[in-house]
């Protein structure tokens, strides 16, 4: 296998599982937030900040997956 | 054919697997990522070679960033110019704004938080504007290339560096990195904790930066995506036009630039927290 045909196989395989690793920590985050604002929702305003902070951190895994998709993009031929 | 042909000239991505060939030569492998043509592109497609044509691609993402900047300075400006106690339509505008990112911030900092609006604020607003000129048509985001999203996060690490220098004095500045310790136990763990600082901090401005270029590129590859998508089924029976495909999607990249932006705007805020000194003695005093 040629490093061409062997990244075309992995970037998409290795985001997707990023992805997959991301949409589980979000389900804690974004459902626990959830369930908060329903039992406080005077405190929405706090959670809510606190749970964009959170979200941001998660996704910013999928994206570096995302940023060396890109980067090693060119590679192939 | 011949939009077709104008899109795969302008976005520089092969729609036909036979033209594949031809398009990488013609553009040069440098260029992996395509995005929707911008006005700038669009007008160098009629130039002749010279050395304004290759100032302007390689600028692109700098003149819109000064454009835009303009325009916010320009709007800024004609509110401000001659306030008045009942607003009028543009200075209610800008005043709501201006009024929601003070609460937000100062909710997040407490009342001495206000000294940050100004820097804050505008990050945030200029970034809502980088990253929403993507979404309109002839427009680009300066946001989809990481030298913008880089000089916006080292624009942030020198700032909030500044403050925990002045807020705290340098012995402070340097007790912070070193995890505040004080007790004896404390004070044997600073050669492990000061590099794990250190790294921190540096880890920070890498974070910020590459999260806000992932994602601004990320949607304005995806509008790309859907809109080539959308031409190339119609363009075997020969339509000039396209499937809009992509407006779902611009609905999601209006979501997308307005998070972003508030996400960096909180992070930096958060970073600026953290070097404020009244947390710790707050800390102390539990």
């Amino acid at each position: 296998m040629d490093t061409s045909s062997a990244l075309s196989l992995a970037l998409p395989i290795g985001l997707g599982l990023a992805a997959i690793g991301s949409g589980i920590g979000f389900q804690g985050a974004i459902g626990k937030a959830m369930e908060a604002i329903g039992r406080q929702p005077e405190a929405s305003g706090k959670i809510q900040t606190a749970m964009i902070i959170g979200a941001g951190l998660i996704e910013a895994l999928t994206i570096y997956a995302f940023v060396t998709v890109f980067l090693l993009m060119s590679k192939i031929q | 054919m011949v939009w077709t042909n104008l899109i795969e000239h302008l976005g520089g991505a092969p729609l036909h697997l036979a033209n594949t060939e031809a398009a990488t030569h013609a553009e040069g492998a440098h260029e992996a990522v395509h995005e929707l043509p911008s006005l700038i592109k669009l007008i160098t497609t009629f130039m002749d070679e010279s050395p304004l044509k290759h100032f302007l691609l390689e600028w692109e993402g700098m003149i819109y960033a000064f454009v835009i900047a303009a325009l916010l300075i320009l709007v800024a400006h004609l509110a401000a110019r001659n306030p008045r106690m009942i607003p009028g339509r543009l200075q209610n505008v800008v005043e709501m704004v201006v009024e929601g990112l003070s609460n937000f911030i100062v909710g997040v900092l407490g009342p001495e938080g206000r000294g940050f609006v100004p820097f804050l604020g505008t990050l945030f607003v200029y970034i809502l504007a980088m990253n929403l000129s993507g979404v309109l048509p002839l427009g680009k985001s300066p946001t989809s290339s990481p030298n913008t999203t880089v000089a916006l996060a080292l624009c942030v690490f020198a700032y909030v560096h500044f403050i925990g220098l002045t807020r705290n004095g340098p012995v402070g500045y340097l007790k912070h990195l070193a995890g505040n310790p004080k007790s004896l136990v404390e004070w044997l763990f600073v050669p492990l904790m000061l590099p794990i600082h250190v790294i921190g901090e540096i880890a920070r401005p890498v974070s910020l930066s590459l999260r806000l270029f992932g994602n601004v590129t990320g949607e304005d590859v995806l509008l790309f995506a859907f809109c080539s998508l959308g031409v190339t089924t119609l363009a075997a029976i020969g339509s000039p036009v396209g499937i809009p495909f992509q407006v779902p999607f611009i609905l999601l990249a209006f979501m997308t630039s307005f998070i972003q932006a508030l996400v960096f705007t909180l992070l930096s805020t958060i970073y600026i927290l953290l070097w404020l000194p009244h947390e710790h003695a707050e800390e102390a005093h539990h």
